[in-house]
């Protein structure tokens, strides 16, 4: 905090007390515009901003002092200019959105270089502007600060006689439809009058209050400005291509950068009801408002960045008397709308001009026609315009309003869509684009390896890379102040439903369900248990993902929720041994019990998996039976083939035992057990994937035990005997066949039967 | 290539000269100079064309500020390919009139189609509900 020793007297001082009082509190208000509009929203310091203000009020005041022009007195401002360019420093170096991802993400784009040393980047690099600064301030100039001297030497001014005739013959937009209407001159009812608004923009709008008015630029700088067009004249220039200017002469190829910030600040306004200006725009606005602008009247300033930050005035009026009255009580508000009005581009004109008086229509024709024409001939001739790239690249940068957009706030602009794409976890908050993107890799890796076809380059979306941090909210709260202050804001909204997941007690539950009927309860547990299945497949994501010591907590946490399902598939209460496979049945009558089944059997350990495996062959022709109208049990067919891979003979011999219900009793005149799975796709099938596997297990495995393979060599001599008795009509079509089979049943059979299983088999294949 | 997201993809194209097609259907072509997140869009030097058949007629309009959500397409225009058209340009005052030509027959072929279908007892949709200009 600096003091003016000259200013003492000044009332401001009181409200610089104030300020500084309240200064701890800063950081309070501060925190209270981040969580109120979002981090970034109002980036701007608003004290600092306001500090501003009224030091610039002060140097007004003091213009008028006795002492001496404000311009000479160097001691007296000397120090606060130094404070003011620190601070324009840090405002220019201040970004709004410090996010690491985003900064990364953006700098990886070098700005353009652009010419000129003073105008290259004053905005962006704060360096430069010490560089400039020094010299500037310490000796020729000591009160006047870059800005300053990078203004062109001329009060934004426009004055009408000088801009373009077409303008004014043009009609515009609002212009009478009365045929014969008077000259477009006529002013439309509920604009602005041009010819006042314009000329007097200088003092209505920038300066609201002609008292505080320091000389203008024009007194204090009276060199001739000769060519040079002021700003005003240059957000005008745009217009007179229609006479065929396309890029003005008289002004030099390179805009300043003040030139340009001024051009886009008559720009901004425009753009303003098109969507909301963007803080950069802020920022810069207040800069050229920070710095001792010496035509820029503070009022104009809080009028026009208060209207938009409204922070600045509003705490203002909040914490101490203000020094002038707020902008809504000027006589003239400027608001962003009367800017508009005044701004409004003076060649819009309707389409059509048939409500024209044809006279009218003709001047108008002949002079477009002429305008056309200098148009094409100063363009290089519509006909050869631009004959080569070379030539488009040479005519950007022969652009004088190329760049009008600034590396700043292209920045901002990728920023803040890069914004939009940071997340602490992709897959849960973008689940199908991260889905598509990696099948769009996967079939950029098959195209590659495949090597067919010219390499197609394929565009890649930049997204930011880190996290974001927690956004911890904390309310703010004042000494003194009464019930809370803030309730929401963009990061914690308010709460409109209170809703509250009651859970219900167990007991309720299972008296509830004993009402139920079965298949509802069954229900119940496929969807428990598929979100349990969900959770599990969560668990490689996010082991990927953790840091090396969470890793054995997931690991125990994913077992854990494995067993859940298990206990869940099998409906195994807890003190119970025995279990039935009742349960099992009901899950696997439904289809979507089925494809859980399915999902579920990679991940359950090699006993769990081959358990539900047996219970599967026990009662295959009851859930054929049940399957007939769903036919999805041929889905199971992979898991399980990847189950049988692991287990061992013992197991796939009792497995076969199961699915054949070998050996059956004398009693029974047919096996009715077999005769259904043979007769279903899915079941023969799965007999076949399971006698492959006891093939391979025998041929590969010389010493098995004795027990064993007598038991499998008994089996499969009963089973080729059903496998022969069986007609060959009642045999279904297996989804395939394994190639050992022939092998496995000549062990068992003399040459006459094989080839006979084998016709059997072959015709199998052929009709397949 | 890698590109930004959203909007952001669009400041490579910025100061490149562009056709902007707009909901209501016009045709404005000119050089982008700003663009924000919302893909409000500046065009400098801009010309309203207007197509009828093979000809085409360009208004000049100046400095446009587009309101984002009126941009249905967006595309920089070839300056190599842009004088290799096979259409005809014409005056404004031409082009206005065979554009006011062109509306009065869709009208009138219009008005007929509907009669014909008010005969046969059907109605159709008016065309002035939906939401053209």
């Amino acid at each position: 905090m600096f003091r003016y020793p000259s200013l003492e007297d000044c009332p401001l001082d009181e409200d610089e007390d104030a300020f500084q009082a309240l200064g701890e509190e800063d950081e309070d208000i501060d925190q209270f515009n981040d969580d109120t509009f979002g981090a970034g929203a109002v980036d701007d310091d608003w004290q600092e901003a306001h500090e501003r203000l009224a030091e610039l009020e002060d140097k007004a005041g003091s213009g008028r002092e006795p002492d001496g022009p404000v311009g000479n007195d160097g001691d007296v401002l000397g120090d606060p200019e130094d404070a003011l360019a620190e601070r324009l420093t840090r405002l220019v170096i201040d970004s709004e959105l410090e996010d690491p991802a985003i900064m990364q993400a953006v700098h990886t784009r070098e700005p353009p270089q652009q010419p000129g040393g003073l105008n290259s980047s004053i905005w962006d690099s704060s360096a430069v502007l010490r560089r400039i600064r020094g010299p500037l301030l310490a000796q020729e100039m000591p009160s006047v600060s870059v800005l300053d001297y990078a203004l062109p030497q001329r009060p934004p001014q426009a004055r009408d006689e000088e801009r373009d005739p077409s303008e004014r013959a043009l009609p515009r937009r609002s212009s009478s439809p009365i045929i014969g209407s008077p000259p477009v001159r006529a002013v439309p009812i509920g604009t602005p009058p041009k010819q006042a608004a314009i000329p007097n923009f200088n003092q209505q709008i920038l300066c609201p209050k002609p008292v505080h008015i320091r000389a203008t630029m024009q007194q204090r700088y009276p060199a001739p400005y000769g060519e040079r067009m002021s700003p005003n004249q240059l957000c005008n220039v745009p217009n007179s291509s229609l006479l065929g200017h396309p890029f003005p002469h008289s002004v030099s190829p390179v805009l300043t950068h003040l030139q340009r910030a001024q051009l886009l600040g008559g720009a901004q306004v425009k753009l303003l009801p098109a969507g909301r200006m963007s803080p950069s725009q802020f920022a810069r606005v207040s800069g050229l408002v920070g710095s001792p602008l010496p035509s820029v009247n503070p009022k104009l300033l809080q009028g026009r960045v208060g209207q938009m930050m409204s922070p600045a005035g509003g705490f203002r009026a909040f914490f101490g008397a203000p020094p002038a009255p707020p902008p809504s009580q000027l006589p003239h508000p400027p608001g962003p709308g009367s800017h508009l009005q005044n701004l409004r581009s003076p060649q819009m004109f309707r389409p059509d001009t048939t409500h024209l008086h044809p006279q009218h229509r003709r001047l108008l024709h002949q002079r477009q026609q002429q305008n056309r024409n200098q148009h094409r001939s100063l363009n290089g001739s519509g006909g050869d315009r631009g004959g080569h790239r070379s030539s488009h690249q040479e005519q950007i940068r022969k652009d004088p309003y190329a760049n009008l957009m600034l590396q700043r706030e292209k920045d901002w602009v990728s920023k803040i869509q890069m914004m939009q794409l940071q997340s602490t976890d992709p897959y849960l908050d973008d689940y199908y684009y991260q889905n598509y993107f990696q099948k769009l890799e996967k079939l950029a890796a098959a195209e590659e390896v495949h090597g067919d076809g010219p390499k197609k380059e394929r565009t890649k979306l930049i997204t930011p890379q880190v996290a974001k941090l927690e956004h911890t909210y904390k309310p703010v709260q004042f000494e003194g102040s009464l019930g809370k202050l803030t309730v929401s804001s963009v990061n914690n909204p308010r709460k409109m439903i209170d809703a509250v997941v009651t859970s219900r007690s167990e007991d309720d539950e299972t008296k509830e369900k004993q009402v139920r009927d079965k298949r509802r309860q069954t229900l119940v547990t496929i969807e428990k248990t598929y979100s349990l299945l969900l959770d599990v497949e969560d668990y490689e994501r996010r082991y990927l993902l953790s840091l090396e010591g969470e890793r054995p907590a997931l690991m125990g946490e994913r077992k854990q929720k494995i067993c859940d399902i298990y206990d869940n598939l099998r409906g195994k209460a807890p003190g119970q041994d025995r279990l039935s496979d009742d349960h099992f049945m009901q899950i696997m009558c439904i289809r979507k019990g089925k494809r859980l089944v399915a999902r579920i059997l990679p991940f359950l350990a090699p006993e769990q998996a081959a358990d539900v495996l047996m219970a599967t062959a026990r009662n295959l022709p009851f859930l054929i039976k049940k399957d007939a109208q769903d036919e999805v049990l041929p889905c199971l067919l992979r898991p399980f083939s990847h189950v049988l891979y692991h287990l061992p003979l013992g197991t796939v011999t009792s497995l076969v035992q199961q699915l054949t219900n070998l050996p059956q009793s004398a009693a029974a005149p047919t096996n009715l057990h077999l005769t259904a799975v043979l007769q279903n796709k899915f079941g023969l099938s799965l007999l076949y994937l399971v006698l492959s596997r006891g093939e391979e297990l025998q041929s590969s495995d010389t010493n098995t035990e004795l027990m064993q393979d007598n038991q499998w060599t008994e089996l499969m001599l009963m089973a080729t005997r059903e496998l022969l008795r069986i007609p060959q009509g009642a045999l279904a079509k297996p989804v395939s066949i394994p190639s050992n089979l022939i092998s496995l049943f000549s062990r068992y059979v003399d040459q006459q039967k094989l080839n006979l299983l084998e016709t059997k088999l072959h015709l199998v294949q052929g009709i397949r | 290539m890698n590109y930004m997201p959203g909007t952001a993809s669009l400041i490579q194209d910025i100061d490149k000269k562009h056709l902007v097609l707009l909901r209501d259907g016009r045709t404005l072509i000119g050089y982008l100079r700003s663009i924000d997140q919302f893909a409000n869009l500046v065009l400098h030097q801009t010309v309203e064309r207007i197509h009828v058949g093979k000809k085409y007629g360009d208004i000049p309009r100046g400095i446009f500020v587009v309101r984002g959500e009126n941009v249905v397409l967006l595309g920089e225009i070839d300056l190599e390919k842009e004088s290799d058209t096979p259409l005809q340009q014409v005056s404004i005052e031409e082009i206005l009139e065979e554009q006011r030509v062109k509306q009065q027959a869709k009208q009138e072929s219009e008005k007929l189609k509907v009669q014909a279908l008010k005969e046969r007892g059907l109605s159709v949709p008016r065309a002035d509900t939906l939401d053209e200009y």
